[in-house]
């Protein structure tokens, strides 16, 4: 072969191998865009919060603040965030700590100890009125001192056993002391830095915010997890559900959450994000009505609700039946009551217990989701089947919440409740919890060995054993019907099919959990 | 005219008066407060938590003492910080009432533009082809609810042909929002608005026009040879007009109190849905600041209204 050509086809290998090379490397990049999104739309969403007056909306807020510990991908399992690693004492009233090297905030300052230590005192403090240890279960007063034990260590001491210490971590958003340490606490809710100039550590950083329009937030190239693709993240706001899917569906935005009966009609054009909402549907029976204490009356209600054919047909298969307050196959027993659709066994019940079925019961909800409304019409229908009367009353929050935290001015609730292995709603089911009429807990009547359930749950320390307990507990409130347990359901979000590597889960509040968010990209 | 004025004005300051203790009494009245609103249906909150809530906003005082409270702050110029969100409550009234006003406005402006018109059209023209078949449109229009004409409009404008965005507001000179881009955000949500007022003034014109056209006027004008549209535009139709102009009045508070499902359907930020949130809140300071704000302009569109009925007829005096 003549030396020419020997260098002609030597030159051709190269380029052909650049070529491929540069092929597969703009393959692997991948990235770019302007995501839009109606991240507060749904039950997880709440528009234009700050942290710590999030009692939903903490998805978006996990774009700009991190929290301590997040929940995982979904919701299955804690992971690291601002906090690599934790550990206690034996008794679990003293936990330390170790905090991720590196992590700068947005301005470039570095984040110390001393950052969650002034984040934990502001949540804490009384003046600021946060919410923070109202949904950590963890009262001011259980935190006894909050110390940076150096750099990037800080321990925290507390007046009892908090074996699940880290689940409440969850809700603790890291907040930048050398700009917020001057502030008056009694004035953060009223602060204009969060929508001006806030600072955060998350994978993006605030670029533009139109109020009631939209929030607009670049990457943060020293993400700690890696700088995001994204070129622009942008969290529309919109008064309904309705409202963000035409949206969608007029090409305006790439994400938002729908109702299922919605996402299920557009799994044809758009990319469907579902998951367990981690939330009961149920009835809870106010026991101060002398009929509903009775057991026979309570089990009888749910074995003449076909619960599986609602969730098939109305809820068109994105609902589970449960057997108990929990959502969560791992916290129930092995064996229980299904009480699987009988109307026969209802009516023998009914009779037993001596039900008057002329008597109307009003079921009180705050759900005005065409979802649930057909739940519960389909629910009014299997029960006046058997004899019982109800008479479904909707209201918004506020009023719902002004009467059933006192237990009276209801007999019937049917409500939903966000249940994980580290939440368990335990002052719904003791005396003193909530400032009721007569003391005793929401549903009018205290079960002691209930008591002792939850009492022995809070204060175990080993997982197991833990696990166990939740499944006692479980099987002693299916065993007596305490409440007219219904279903969990999926939620759905729709996204565009130009996303990649975009994750959304249904999570309580909005989480917070890995959403990955620095991954995301928009296909051009 | 000038005594009239300052006489209507005295008049109003108890009225406004009366209007907020009214309001402050419904809310107190209302079930629920702001502690119950924070209280999400599905995640579980301490009944310390929500004490603590009462407590900061006051909630444990007295109705009187708050509504004082509120009534020495609003005297000096304050009104105070909204509970659900902590954002000041003039800056969010000032902020939404802009939006209201340009959506309102647009939609009255078409309104007029358009009905009065046709309603003059028609109004010569009873029981013909145009008369029945404008009749019939104004019914739909007067009956079809804003929410189902907004999404009839959204389905079909936004989403099929893709002429206009699907909602919200882009307020010129924000960021590189030029005239056009506002323009085109305003367009389709004004005329589903607007359907309501062209169908009503349209109606009300087409009415008036049928009692003055057959007036003694109208006809000694004819009888005197003058020319059809002189006869119109000079003799029946500013007589006509008299009672348009009450009704057309009568809409101007709207351009304060916002169009609640047109606003939510096309996501425009207006006085509608922030009253919604107010309400659904129990926020209070943003509750009694809205109502204070609307109802000195509804006092302010009636003397308007009366100024401009003097106008546009000489025989009418205040005194």
């Amino acid at each position: 072969m003549s030396r020419k050509l020997l260098t002609l086809l030597m030159v051709l290998a190269v380029l052909s191998t650049l070529m491929v090379a540069s092929v597969g490397a703009q393959d692997e990049a991948g990235g770019g865009g302007t995501l839009v999104g109606a991240f507060d739309v749904g039950p997880g969403g709440a528009p234009q919060v700050i942290p710590y007056f999030d009692t939903a909306g903490r998805d978006w807020l996990s774009k700009i603040w991190s929290p301590l510990i997040s929940w995982d991908e979904t919701m299955s399992g804690l992971v690291p965030e601002i906090a690599v690693e934790w550990t206690s004492n034996d008794d679990a009233t003293v936990w330390t700590f170790e905090l991720r090297e590196g992590v700068l905030w947005h301005d470039g300052e570095a984040l110390t100890a001393d950052d969650v230590v002034f984040s934990l005192n502001l949540a804490l403090d009384p003046e600021a009125v946060t919410s923070f240890p109202t949904l950590s279960q963890l009262q001011r007063e259980a935190v006894l001192s909050v110390t940076a034990l150096d750099e990037l260590t800080v321990e925290i001491e507390l007046d009892a056993p908090r074996p699940r210490l880290p689940f409440f971590m969850i809700f603790l958003w890291i907040l930048p002391e050398h700009e917020l340490a001057d502030i008056n606490p009694a004035e953060y809710q009223n602060l204009d830095w969060f929508f001006t100039n806030p600072i955060g550590t998350g994978p993006f950083m605030h670029d533009e915010f139109e109020d009631d329009q939209f929030w607009a937030l670049v990457p943060n190239p020293d993400y700690f997890r890696g700088a995001p693709k994204l070129d622009r993240l942008v969290n529309r706001y919109f008064a309904d559900e309705t409202a963000a899917v035409l949206a969608l569906e007029a090409g305006e935005i790439d994400f938002t959450y729908a109702s299922g009966d919605v996402a299920l009609g557009l799994a044809d054009e758009f990319d469907l994000y579902d998951g367990p909402s981690g939330v009961t549907n149920y009835f809870i029976f106010n026991l101060r009505n002398p009929a509903l204490a009775d057991v026979r009356v309570r089990q009888a209600m749910l074995y003449a609700i076909d619960r599986e054919a609602i969730s098939e047909t109305i809820l068109e298969g994105t609902a589970e039946v449960v057997p108990c307050i929990s959502p969560f196959p791992a916290m129930w027993p092995e064996e229980y009551n299904d009480y699987a659709y009988d109307p026969d066994m209802a009516r023998e019940l009914l009779a037993e217990a001596g039900w008057d079925s002329s008597q109307t019961v009003e079921v009180m909800t705050y759900y005005d989701s065409q979802f649930h409304l057909d739940a519960m019409a389909a629910q009014q229908a299997f029960l006046a089947d058997v004899g019982v009367n109800i008479v479904p009353v909707s209201q918004d929050v506020p009023t719902y919440n002004s009467y059933f935290y006192t237990g009276e001015g209801w007999d019937i609730s049917y409500r939903g409740i966000g249940v994980n292995v580290g939440n368990f709603p335990f002052t719904f089911y003791v005396s003193g919890g909530w400032d009721t009429v007569d003391g005793l807990p929401l549903a009018g009547e205290e079960f002691p060995e209930l008591v002792e359930l939850l009492e022995a749950a809070q204060a175990e320390a080993d997982p197991d054993a833990y696990l166990g307990l939740l499944q006692d507990i479980c099987a002693f409130q299916n065993e007596i019907a305490l409440e007219g347990y219904m279903w969990t359901a999926v939620r759905f979000g729709v996204g565009s099919p130009d996303l990649r590597d975009f994750h959304w889960f249904p999570a309580a509040g909005g989480g917070p959990y890995l959403s990955n968010a620095h991954l995301w990209y928009v296909e051009e | 005219m000038v005594k009239y004025l300052i006489r209507r004005l005295l008049y109003s300051i108890p009225v406004v008066i009366a209007i907020t203790i009214i309001i402050f009494a419904l809310i107190e009245i209302a079930p629920g407060d702001v502690a119950d609103y924070f209280v999400s249906g599905e995640v579980e909150m301490s009944p310390e938590a929500m004490q603590a809530i009462r407590d900061r906003y006051g909630l444990d005082q007295p109705a009187p003492v708050r509504y004082f409270n509120w009534v020495g702050a609003v005297i000096q110029g304050d009104l105070g910080y909204r509970y659900t969100d902590g954002r000041p409550v003039a800056e969010a009234i000032q902020r939404r009432l802009r939006a209201t006003i340009t959506l309102i406005s647009a939609a009255l402006v078409i309104g007029v533009v358009v009905g009065v018109p046709l309603g003059v059209f028609i109004g010569l023209r009873q029981y013909s082809a145009w008369d029945i078949s404008l009749t019939g449109f104004s019914f739909l229009g007067i009956s079809m609810p804003a929410f189902v004409t907004g999404i009839l409009a959204l389905y079909l404008f936004s989403i099929q042909l893709g002429w206009f965005p699907s909602g919200g507001m882009r307020p010129i000179g924000r960021g590189e929002v030029g005239l056009w881009t506002s323009v085109h955000h305003l367009i389709l949500p004004s005329l589903v608005l607007s359907l309501n007022y062209v169908a009503t003034y349209m109606r009300y014109m087409r009415f008036s026009m049928l009692e003055v056209v057959h007036s003694d006027y109208v006809r000694t004008a004819r009888g005197k040879g003058l020319a059809d549209g002189r006869v119109t535009w000079r003799h029946t139709v500013p007589n006509a007009i008299l009672p348009v102009i009450t009704i057309i009045g009568v809409s101007i508070p709207n351009l304060v109190v916002g169009a609640v499902f047109t606003e939510t359907i096309f996501s425009w930020p207006g006085m509608g849905t922030l009253y919604l949130e107010a309400v659904r809140g129990r926020d209070v300071p943003l509750l009694m600041g809205m109502n204070l704000v609307i109802a000195v302009a509804v006092l302010g569109a009636n003397l308007l209204t009366d100024i401009v009925y003097a106008v546009v007829d000489p025989r009418i005096r205040y005194d």
